[in-house]
């Protein structure tokens, strides 16, 4: 008796824990969601959250899927905490278990990386909203579609805002020094920036990568001050964003510009942690609020009234990443995740309301990847209505009226 | 007789529903539970070797998998080496890496010899983030490596669906189990808990306790690298700040204390109650309450210490013996 | 030169607040005898009571310490009592019981992820104080003035503590405690309640690093397990139970990280200082400064 309870109680329970999740409505389609709701990235996994949410809830109210009956679209998120591991465990629970219909994810590139790998082998379709590593859509993987740009398309644009602002005001850089965290993200980018550096023939003064779990960065401010570089490049999560953004005021170090790669310096807990001391910051990012796009400022405004925050790059691609599901899903009428993926890679995406990005239309091209996605670069300014997230290049982008602040005046 | 009968009974019938489960469990997703389960209590069982039987407490053996899945990735990668003969040298690599830092610390008191193991391993972890290149070999950093899906087959140590890596596992963690029963009956064994228990007086009685812990630490560095390779293979994807992870040698002393530290059985029990409590919590609470699922893995922590102190091994074993002498009684009776 | 004195300055400044926030840990330990696993999560809890305290009140960065430090005396106190004791009395016969670092660590996984569920995963820091971004230019070195601070609260909370150990009778229970339980339970002491105060002034002294972090740093859910690692390196390097063995451990953890990135990248400062405490273990396994009954 004591044996046969021993084994039954867990089976008994897990059987009643699953059985409520397995019934499965006909008229749903499953989209699951994997990302880090706790642990070290737990703020982009709640940008994440809200997002998608916002974007699932416009749709169903609008009708859900037209072409399969009106079909509601249902998020389940799973928990990454950042760990790879966890990420392949839950995108196999995902599939198998709740077999979900499509999936998106992970933000952490370590994370997506290994969990494209999981979705292929099942052949299920892979949004990736953001997670930049260029291997993510370099592994020739059928079923992965990625909206934010790629690393190496973000470091290139930084390279050419540089050279752009240059000629624009006059005004030669000749070294530069980059400072990383130590990561997949942080090495990528920084190894991008020195073929970059090398070709158009700027001296790097200075390369250091710093773990992102550090307590202290003065060292390393102290560092880039002797080694005076005319522009300082950045890859830093939240945490050390702060810290270095802060550090880099008291130290009173001078430089011509500072110009960061989003994540951390992009995190709407940035400003308000580090206020004046980010003025000037040039930050190179997905998607800024003053975009001119109609129903970008609606859209932002609702966000904001719900979640207290303005939307970040990262949010918007998750937003953008439900209505390319949703528009696929038009397409395809079906839920074959054969037919999903098709349908994905056929995407032309032009108009609607997830389209408040900056560029005209959401198309993949043979790897999956946004041919289209390209970043903006902001600078951090007040004009008048406190500190704000100016978009300022392209130039065709820059917000009416305002002239970027380059070199940065000595404080 | 009859006890006997019945014990070999008992492990003849529970092999064999060990054996069967995958023909139950179709889901992929509790095979990938399982095997993960099986995979953390082979390594506690390995674990258990030396923080078991010799009475200290290493919380670094996240190091040993790490080089055993370095070790085997980067042979197989370059080399085209098989991942079977990378997972032996892992192995070795590993000993010595043991044999090293055991050599100073095992004379260390509990706290000391438990930091100076959490030392390394955050020390070796930070190592393999700085390092892209050891001469030839890429271990590419932070970044980590990436093993391609090849062609699948037991000589590639790669298979499409889970069934075979959960019968891999299960028979490396019945071996390491059978290892540490031999280990606990030889003399090692009882040099080990004899040390444990009472260095000194150990040591008065001409057990050089020392030596017996170098020996055991050996053992199970060896047994935990040849894991890492496991593991490498099974998740196609190596990366310092997970495979290296403070969390997994944590996860490793946690089984073994809430299993029952220093038993044959405990390790399994531990995994058995612990990786269903965190896989099944942060499915339940991932997405409506974040950090929920490590709040309740703290709560169960915290109350099997309570009332288990010896960990779950002990209760269990109990509940067995009285519920197999009823059934002796039982069978008498007749 | 000069570029090595300054970067000195900053590495005393900076590594006596480490040895502040490691100081709580080890009075923990040289009374418990325990690694307190859940000491980071302490000083989250720390960080975000001083920053609802200046939050709120508005007063001077320091003087949250009036709030902080009885607030944390307590919280300490009550969660040795309660949640630590029962596995102490499970455990009476066993010097130094590994069970409990399974319950610290347990009290580790709750509190770091209840402050996530409370305050959610942001990252805050101090809006505006006096000590914020303020730095003293010396001869064209700059001191940042909140570690400076931290540093003079670093002496003042290390002599603080050691006079009370020294001087007063719950300090001399504390000292009497620590060496010989079972003799201090005969001479009359009640042990259980030494534990409780010691675990009080541990997380207090955490409280104090706390405050002396905050007008520089940041603060979230997780932002304890920064400092854990290293709170442990500390101590271990200072000789566990050492006051100022942990003040100076962390001196010399503070020197490393601040001088040694002048000559290589600043990670590899991580691994001179994990190679330098095996190598501190494997020469004298007491530590820098530690006898094997301090104090």
């Amino acid at each position: 008796m004591n044996m046969f309870s021993r084994f039954t109680l867990p089976v008994v329970a897990l059987s009643l824990a699953f059985g409520t999740l397995a019934v499965a409505n006909p008229t749903t389609v499953k989209i699951g969601n994997i990302e880090p709701m706790s642990g070290p990235s737990a703020t982009l996994g709640k940008q994440g959250k809200a997002a998608r949410e916002m974007a699932v809830e416009e749709i169903n109210a609008a009708g859900g899927v037209k072409s399969l009956g009106g079909a509601k679209l249902e998020l389940i998120y799973a928990d990454s905490e950042s760990k790879p591991e966890k990420g392949v465990a839950e995108a196999e629970r995902l599939i198998n278990t709740e077999k979900v219909n499509v999936l998106t994810g992970c933000w952490n590139s370590a994370v997506t990386y290994p969990t494209t790998a999981v979705a292929e082998r099942y052949g299920i379709p892979f949004v990736v909203p953001v997670s930049v590593s260029d291997k993510i859509t370099d592994q020739g993987f059928k079923n992965v579609f990625r909206i934010a740009a790629k690393d190496s398309w973000w470091t290139k644009d930084q390279f050419t805002f540089l050279k752009d602002i240059q000629t624009e005001f006059g005004t030669k850089v000749e070294t530069l020094a980059f400072v990383y965290e130590n990561g997949d993200w942080g090495k990528g980018f920084a190894t991008q920036w020195k073929k970059l550096a090398e070709e158009a023939g700027y001296k790097v003064v200075m390369d250091e990568p710093y773990p992102s779990t550090t307590t202290d960065l003065s060292p390393v401010v102290q560092k880039i001050k002797r080694a005076n570089p005319d522009v300082l490049m950045l890859v830093s999560n939240a945490a050390d964003a702060i810290l270095l953004t802060n550090t880099i005021a008291e130290y009173k170090v001078k430089v011509k510009a500072i110009v960061a790669s989003g994540g951390g310096h992009a995190d709407p807990s940035f400003m308000k942690a580090v206020g004046k001391n980010a003025q000037y910051l040039f930050d190179i990012v997905e998607w800024e609020t003053d975009v001119n796009k109609p129903g970008a400022k609606e859209a932002n405004d609702k966000y904001k009234a719900k979640n207290g925050e303005n939307l970040t790059g990262e949010a918007v691609d998750a937003y953008l990443a439900m209505y390319v599901i949703k528009d696929a899903l038009e397409r395809s009428a079906s839920l074959e995740p054969a037919k999903i993926r098709e349908a994905l890679a056929a995407t032309n995406l032009t108009n609607g309301p997830g389209m408040i990005v900056g560029y005209d239309a959401v198309k993949f091209d043979a790897t999956g990847q946004n041919e289209n996605a390209s970043p903006v670069i902001v600078q951090v300014n007040d004009i008048g209505k406190g500190l704000e997230r100016i978009t300022i290049w392209p130039k065709n982008a820059r917000r009416a009226g305002y002239t970027p602040v380059f070199p940065m005046p000595s404080k | 007789m009859n006890h006997q009968h019945f014990n070999k009974v008992m492990i003849v019938g529970l092999l064999v529903a060990a054996f069967a489960l995958p023909l139950v469990v179709r889901s992929a997703t509790y095979m990938h539970i399982l095997v993960l389960l099986l995979f953390y209590a082979y390594l506690t069982t390995s674990w258990n070797i030396v923080g078991g039987f010799a009475g200290v407490l290493p919380l670094g053996h996240a190091a040993f998998v790490g080089i055993g899945a370095y070790t085997s990735t980067i042979l197989s990668l370059q080399y085209g080496v098989s991942p079977w003969l990378g997972m032996l040298v892992g192995g070795v690599l590993a000993t010595i890496a043991g044999v090293i830092i055991g050599l100073p610390t095992l004379k260390m008191r509990g706290a000391y010899f438990a930091l100076a193991t959490i030392a390394f391993a955050e020390g070796f972890r930070v190592m393999v983030e700085n390092i892209d290149y050891i001469g030839p070999l890429k271990l590419n950093g932070p970044r980590g490596l990436q093993i391609p899906p090849l062609e699948t087959g037991l000589t590639s140590f790669m298979f499409a669906t889970k069934e075979p890596y959960y019968y891999i596992i299960l028979v490396m963690l019945l071996a390491v189990m059978l290892l540490t029963y031999i280990i606990s009956r030889s003399k090692l064994g009882y040099y080990l808990i004899a040390g444990g228990e009472e260095p000194e007086a150990a040591m008065a009685l001409g057990v050089n306790v020392a030596r017996a812990r170098l020996i055991a630490m050996a053992v199970s560095s060896f047994l935990t690298a040849l894991a890492g390779t496991f593991y490498a293979q099974f998740s196609l994807y190596i990366h310092p700040k997970s495979i290296i992870s403070l969390d997994m040698s944590f996860e490793i002393a946690f089984i073994a204390l809430i299993g029952g530290r220093g038993s044959i059985i405990g390790p399994l029990l531990g995994a058995m109650l612990l990786r269903p409590v965190s896989d099944f919590c942060r499915i339940y609470f991932g997405d409506t309450l974040p950090g929920m699922h490590l709040i309740i893995f703290g709560l169960v922590l915290i109350f099997v210490m309570y009332y288990q102190p010896r960990g779950l091994q002990e209760p269990l074993s109990r509940m067995y013996q009285r519920l197999f002498t009823r059934k002796t009684l039982a069978t008498t009776g007749r | 030169m000069l570029y090595i004195i300054e970067d000195m300055i900053n590495g005393v400044l900076m590594g006596s607040i480490y040895g502040l926030t490691a100081m709580g840990l080890t009075i923990i330990f040289g009374v418990l005898k325990v690694i307190n696993f859940a000491h980071g999560s302490l000083l989250m809890v720390g960080m975000y009571a001083t920053y609802w305290a200046i939050t709120l009140t508005g007063v001077h960065p320091y003087l949250a310490l009036a709030m902080v430090i009885p607030a944390m005396f307590i919280f300490g106190y009550y969660l040795q009592a309660i949640v630590i004791k029962p596995i102490f009395i499970a455990e009476k016969n066993v010097r130094e019981p590994i069970t409990v670092i399974i319950v610290t660590t347990g009290i580790w996984y709750i509190l770091d992820n209840l402050a996530l569920l409370v305050f959610g995963p942001q990252y805050r820091s101090l809006a505006d104080n006096p000590l914020k971004g303020k730095m003293l230019e010396v001869g064209g070195m700059f001191v940042s003035q909140p570690k400076l601070f931290g540093f003079i609260t670093a002496i003042i909370t290390a002599s603080t503590i050691h006079w009370f150990l020294q001087k007063t009778v719950m300090g001399r229970a504390i000292r009497a405690t620590s060496m010989d339980r079972e003799a201090a339970s005969l001479m009359g002491i009640n042990q259980y309640r030494i534990y409780n105060v010691a675990f009080g002034i541990g997380a207090a002294t955490t409280g104090i690093a706390a405050v002396t972090l905050l007008p520089f740093y940041n603060v979230f859910p997780t932002v304890g397990v920064l400092f854990d690692i290293k709170c442990f390196i500390i101590v271990v390097l200072g000789g566990l139970g050492s006051i100022s063995g942990a003040l100076l451990g962390g001196i010399i953890i503070g020197l490393i990280e601040s001088v040694g990135p002048q000559f290589m990248t600043a990670t590899w400062t991580e691994a001179i200082v994990y190679g330098l405490f095996l190598l501190v273990l494997f020469v004298k396994p007491s530590g820098l400064f530690g006898q094997k009954h301090d104090w």
